[in-house]
């Protein structure tokens, strides 16, 4: 009974991740946290949307800017479906607008993984009755 | 509608003209504020908002601060040893 109680603890947690991985501020939603869910959204999306306005959808390199890709990919999966469309190279993107663009991106990406960790971390505070404490 | 929404598309598809530029530093002020409205949102529980927006410019004024006084710091240095 314990054991999967534990484990549907666990398989809680994992959604609450996965679902602010899809949808910047959608953890928070899911545990409750409207106030909070509305306002990441907006920040990270406008962030985002900031950066590839600035250096166009070619910032997102998944073929010569790996690091920078992976921090971008925090934003949500669907920026692996950009990434499939610019791993063409038909969108080339330099200099000082490439730069802040994939800084933009990226800074949003790791932004969303700060929520995540934070939304999962609250989340268990919740079920284990410690949350406000 | 179809016209509107190709031609936002295709806004993002071609990117802007920013010439490496002191203003373009300037850039770095909105990615600021949003790193502080989204930090002060993961660290406070309840969210009230005067307080919430007091927080969020202590942090950002902060940050700026700091940035420029690193700024100064690394322009001295740089004086320093081309001198």
């Amino acid at each position: 009974m314990a054991q999967s109680s534990k484990e549907g603890h666990i398989a809680f947690l994992l959604t609450v991740g996965l679902a602010g991985w899809f949808v910047p501020g959608a953890g928070h939603l899911m545990i409750g946290e409207k106030k909070h869910a509305i306002i990441i959204f907006i920040t990270i999306a406008l962030t985002f949307a900031a950066g590839l306005y600035i250096g166009s959808i070619g910032v997102i390199n998944p073929v010569g800017a790996k690091p920078w890709y992976i921090a971008q990919i925090m934003n949500s999966p669907a920026v692996a479906a950009i990434g499939r469309i610019t791993a063409t190279g038909d969108y080339p993107v330099y200099g000082r607008p490439g730069e802040i663009g994939q800084i933009y991106t990226s800074i949003a990406g790791l932004l969303n993984l700060l929520c995540i960790v934070n939304a999962v971390y609250w989340a268990h505070l919740q079920r284990t009755g410690a949350f406000g404490e | 509608m179809t016209t509107t929404a190709a031609f936002i598309l295709a806004t993002f598809t071609v990117p802007e003209h920013i010439g490496v530029t002191p203003l373009s530093m300037l850039w770095l002020l909105p990615l600021v504020a949003a790193i502080s409205i989204v930090y002060k949102t993961t660290k406070l529980p309840k969210i009230r908002f005067v307080h919430f927006v007091k927080e969020s410019v202590v942090l950002f004024g902060s940050i700026v601060i700091f940035m420029v006084i690193t700024a100064l710091v690394l322009c001295t240095v740089a004086w320093l040893i081309t001198e």
